[in-house]
């Protein structure tokens, strides 16, 4: 009796176990990259993005990168609109 | 001078009832006990072998298995409020219905009786539930403290070895990130001033997430003496909140800002926790 308690525990645990295991995680895997840099160059007339005159918009071709305005954050402050 | 109050009242059957449920109620609390015990020692070995071959960085695995165990160990608490409400207050609030009055003579003994009845009972559920929170804390704290310490070291010299091996996308100007970034962020290039975007590796990221676990780990000492003293001491624990605050702000210097408004929200907690 006792033996066959013993049984239904552990096989409950291990079927807990493979549960969690196989569960599909909220938000998808992880998967370990290092560090890079990136750029993002203008679509419209190939410029790079330049830091003086404002992050959201292109400085040469006025191409709008990005249609929001910024807020103060921990990198980002508001002067970096365009 | 009738002797109506004090007049004899007898229920053997009423005393029978109690005694019966009371060794009902406890029998029934130690299989509930002996069953959570057996399962979290049982679990303990498990969760551990989970968590060392858990290669997701938040744990994810673990964190799944735990909460059902916990889940588990729940409905149990569950359980035996739903039999104390049913079995015992019900029964306890009927009986008090049935016998005379507190106030006379005769019922006085049986009201007392009652009431000793009920005590044993809730006292009875109140080790239970100690007991039930001690399982959830074994199972809670049976993968140990992570060595935080060591892994943020680790990303420290990993930034060291990487911050000046990049190179602007744009003109190939070599870039020296100047300081230890978390998130995303633009990175000017010193010779055209493109902006570069700069992605941190996983574990410089992960280091945000455990900042404030590596925070409190380092100034562990200082909160065990706060909660060691008795009664609980509001200054020791200002003196612990203000030292983990000031680690968590060394750790993550952009984040120092709200940190310092996380602290201001912790100390009116803290003077509504220990409200006199």
């Amino acid at each position: 009796m006792a033996e066959e308690k013993d049984n239904k525990l552990s096989a409950y645990l291990e079927r807990l176990k493979q549960q969690a295991a196989t569960q599909q995680h909220y938000g998808g895997d992880i998967t370990p990259e290092e560090a890079k840099m990136d750029i993002r160059d203008c679509p419209k007339c190939g410029a790079g993005r330049a830091f003086e005159k404002g992050l959201t918009a292109c400085t040469y071709c006025g191409f709008v990168f990005m249609d929001i305005k910024l807020t103060d954050g921990v990198n980002i402050k508001k002067e970096n609109n365009s | 001078m009738f002797g109506f109050f004090n007049k004899k009242y007898d229920n053997p059957a009423l005393l029978e009832e109690m005694k019966t449920r009371q060794e009902r109620w406890f029998a029934f609390l130690d299989k509930l006990e002996a069953r959570m015990h057996e399962l979290t020692t049982a679990a303990i070995p498990g969760l551990q072998e989970i968590f060392n071959q858990d290669a997701d960085p938040y744990k994810r695995a673990h964190s799944n298995m735990l909460q059902g165990l916990l889940g588990q160990i729940n409905h149990m608490r569950q359980k035996a409020n739903d039999i104390q409400e049913e079995q015992i207050i019900d029964f306890v609030y009927q009986a008090e219905a049935m016998v005379p009055v507190v106030t006379s003579t005769v019922g006085r003994d049986y009201h007392n009786r009652i009431m000793n009845f009920r005590m044993a009972c809730l006292n009875r559920h109140y080790i239970f539930d100690e007991k039930l929170n001690k399982c959830m804390q074994r199972l809670q704290q049976a993968t140990g403290a992570r060595d935080l310490e060591a892994a943020y070291q680790e990303q420290l010299r990993a930034f060291e070895s990487i911050r000046d091996k990049f190179s602007c996308q744009q003109c190939g100007g070599n870039i020296t990130i100047e300081k230890m970034f978390f998130i995303d962020t633009y990175v000017t290039c010193p010779f055209c001033h493109s902006q570069n975007t700069f992605s941190p590796s996983t574990g410089a990221r992960m280091v945000l997430h455990d900042a404030r676990a590596l925070a409190e780990q380092r100034t562990a000492h200082l909160r065990q003496a706060y909660e060691e003293s008795t009664p609980r001491d509001p200054e020791r624990e200002k003196v612990y909140l203000r030292a983990m605050i000031d680690e968590w702000n060394k750790i993550i210097p952009d984040m120092a800002e709200e940190n310092e408004k996380f602290y201001e929200r912790l100390l009116r907690e803290q003077s509504f926790h220990h409200f006199k």
